[in-house]
């Protein structure tokens, strides 16, 4: 018996070490940013990015890249999920591993939080410098007060060199320039040490004396007025005056020191400009709408109207970040990460020219592996199944149109 | 050696206990504090604390010092009550500094590269130096929390102007302008902390033009005031010994 509880213990002890190594030596880093776990629906309905571009897919360290593209703030924005008045252009990243060197909506550089107006359109740019290397997913990304994060398509860029030289250099308005990723760092430490060291040194001028025992005693027998001696009465007396002088005479160096300074800046930025969409000349009409959950597939009934002068089809349907092409209409040619590009998921029954004029009623299967692999399939889950996405038509000159779509989805599992 | 036997048997083998106990106690209680003090600091004070684009001359200046001053008091019931040692105030903030410090220098800047001129913590040393010297020279709660309160709530601005001072430098950037702070908020991506979170610079205090940090402060200073009263006696309820006393 001691033998057998001897070996459990044993290997118990062998397993914790094991367990323990493992947790130690085995530190993936987190790369993904929970995209996939965000209910459908608040990818499907709230933020649609388009016509995005990573201008680089591996970028040095100090140089930078920028992501491009525009969003439409789709109009039938979900009741459970506040309207973006307050807003973030972010970006998502782990961590700073690039610095946001800048970030533009409609040209309007936007450090601070945005009104965003629904069913506009907009251009963004975000600017970034690279600071770590490695392979990280860089993400579009807007915050919406009181929706959380709206996280786009990302895609997977290379940081090469060395963290080491990176710098992030800065001109004042007082005309010093700084190197912001090391600037006032020997000051934090000196104030923080010798402020530190103060604190220690009252702790010791009470800690080498009988502490807890000693005292309690005296003070349980009515003699606690002789534990304060008149010299610790000095002493302390000597630490506060001196706290306070210092206190003072450092405010007023700093403020020789430092003659400008300004608060920190904060507020709403409004008025942002959106794009002026062409006037659409397509009209559609979602009949019905399924998602066939064995076959990671949607299928839409849609009923097309073409009221301009010039044949169209369709080439794409994008929702979610997850573009579907017709490869017979529209190629991609931007890069587009791979995960998120189904170049032949689009199926429409009748895809051929329609005329001006005519109107057409055609079955149009979205079908992917992304329907699973990016939970969209869970919007069969969510509180209220709808879908959403947009259309772009393409008539025989290459004009794109932008229409978008918003029906009831059903679901079908057989 | 039976139960009614002393454990020593000599002056001297007293004193060498009495003083291992007196470390034991100190050691346990650095560490308890510690940990109990930042969690409750970094769940009440939180953002404030961590990044320089939230330390603002309303908000920081007024929060800091009311969601700070609890565990002080606290610790400074049980051991100046109990043992007329007047150090609650400091040795509460030493540990919750050097917690602080750890977790800024490991988490924010070794696991995740936060620079740490943007993460690094708040002074709280001038006041707790002064609270305890309050307590020690006057041996009234009441006067602590009155005089010391308000020492704790207006030390706090004055005391980290210094370090805090050299990012208020303005910049111009890109056709904006911003201080240091603001461009490290900026700079330094943090993709679970929108810019509309930053509670900074919010408020009705436009009558006192661009001198808001002393008002804020002498409000910060009145609420420790009573969250002094409040904390000094949770600490002395925690520091009875009622339950020794029945066994």
């Amino acid at each position: 018996m001691k033998l057998i509880k001897d070996k459990v213990a044993k290997l118990s002890f062998v397993a914790l070490l094991a367990t323990v190594s493992a947790a130690m030596l085995y530190t993936p880093t987190a790369s993904a940013h929970g995209e996939k776990s965000q209910a459908a629906f608040m990818r499907m309905r709230t933020i649609h990015w388009f016509d995005l571009n990573w201008s680089k897919e591996e970028v040095a360290v100090n140089d930078t890249m920028t992501i491009s593209g525009k969003f439409f703030v789709f109009s039938g924005w979900p009741e459970t999920v506040d309207k973006p008045e307050i807003s973030f252009l972010n970006i998502g990243i782990p961590g700073p591993v690039f610095i946001r060197a800048g970030s533009w909506i409609g040209g309007q550089l936007v450090p601070r939080s945005v009104s965003l107006e629904l069913g506009e359109t907009y251009d963004f740019k975000v600017l970034l410098k690279a600071r770590r290397p490695g392979d990280w997913h860089v993400h579009t990304m807007l915050n919406v007060k009181g929706g959380g994060p709206i996280i786009g398509p990302g895609k997977w860029v290379t940081i090469t060199g060395s963290m080491g030289d990176f710098v992030n250099n800065i001109t004042t308005l007082t005309g010093e320039t700084i190197n912001l990723e090391t600037y006032n760092l020997e000051n934090i430490y000196f104030w923080h040490a010798f402020w530190y060291a103060l604190g220690l040194a009252w702790l010791f001028y009470w800690v080498r004396k009988p502490m807890f025992i000693p005292r309690s005693i005296a003070v349980e027998a009515g003699k606690a007025d002789s534990l304060i001696t008149a010299t610790d009465k000095k002493v302390a007396m000597g630490f506060a005056a001196g706290t306070i002088a210092i206190v003072a005479i450092s405010m007023g160096n700093t403020n020789e020191q430092f003659p400008v300074t300004t608060p920190l800046q904060a507020g709403l930025l409004r008025g942002i400009k959106s794009i002026e969409m062409p006037a659409t000349s397509v009209n559609v009409k979602v009949e019905d709408a399924t998602y066939r959950v064995p076959g990671r597939a949607m299928q839409m009934t849609l009923t097309i109207t073409n009221n301009g002068d010039s044949a169209v089809r369709l080439g794409e349907f994008n929702t979610a970040g997850v573009r579907f092409l017709d490869s017979s209409v529209a190629q991609d040619e931007t890069g587009y990460p791979d995960d998120l590009l189904a170049e032949e998921g689009l199926t429409v029954s009748d895809n051929s020219p329609l005329a001006p004029g005519q109107s057409r009623t055609v079955q149009v299967t979205a079908s992917d592996a992304a329907w699973e692999v990016y939970r969209l399939a869970d919007l069969i889950y969510d509180p209220d199944s709808r879908f959403a996405g947009l259309l772009f038509f393409y008539d025989e000159a290459g004009n794109r149109q932008l229409i978008t779509i918003d029906a009831p989805l059903i679901p079908t599992f057989i | 050696m039976s139960a009614s036997q002393s454990a020593v048997r000599s002056r001297a083998e007293a004193v060498k206990v009495s003083r291992t106990f007196d470390w034991l106690i100190l050691f346990t209680l650095f560490f308890v504090v510690l940990g109990g003090y930042h969690i409750h600091y970094m769940l009440t004070g939180g953002d404030w604390d961590f990044w320089t684009d939230w330390k603002d001359r309303r908000l920081w200046v007024t929060v800091a010092p009311i969601v700070s001053i609890t565990f002080p008091a606290a610790v400074q019931a049980c051991l100046w009550w109990r043992y007329r040692l007047p150090f609650g105030a400091v040795v509460c903030v030493l540990g919750l500094l050097l917690g602080e410090w750890i977790n800024r220098y490991l988490n924010f800047w070794g696991w995740t590269y936060f620079p740490v001129n943007f993460c690094f913590p708040s002074n709280l040393m001038p006041g707790a130096i002064v609270l305890d010297v309050v307590l020690m020279m006057t041996g009234s709660m009441t006067a602590t929390a009155v005089i010391g309160g308000m020492a704790w709530g207006l030390l706090f601005y004055p005391g980290n102007w210094p370090i805090i001072a050299p990012l208020h430098v303005p910049v111009e950037y890109n056709g904006m302008m911003m201080t240091l702070a603001d461009l490290q908020g900026y700079h330094y991506v943090r993709t679970g902390t929108p810019e509309y979170i930053r509670m900074v610079e919010k408020g009705t205090l436009r009558t006192f033009g661009k001198d808001v940090a002393p008002v804020s402060a002498f409000f910060s200073a009145f609420v420790s005031i009573l969250i002094y009263f409040l904390w000094h006696f949770f600490g002395q309820w925690f520091a009875k010994t009622d339950f020794v006393k029945a066994a």
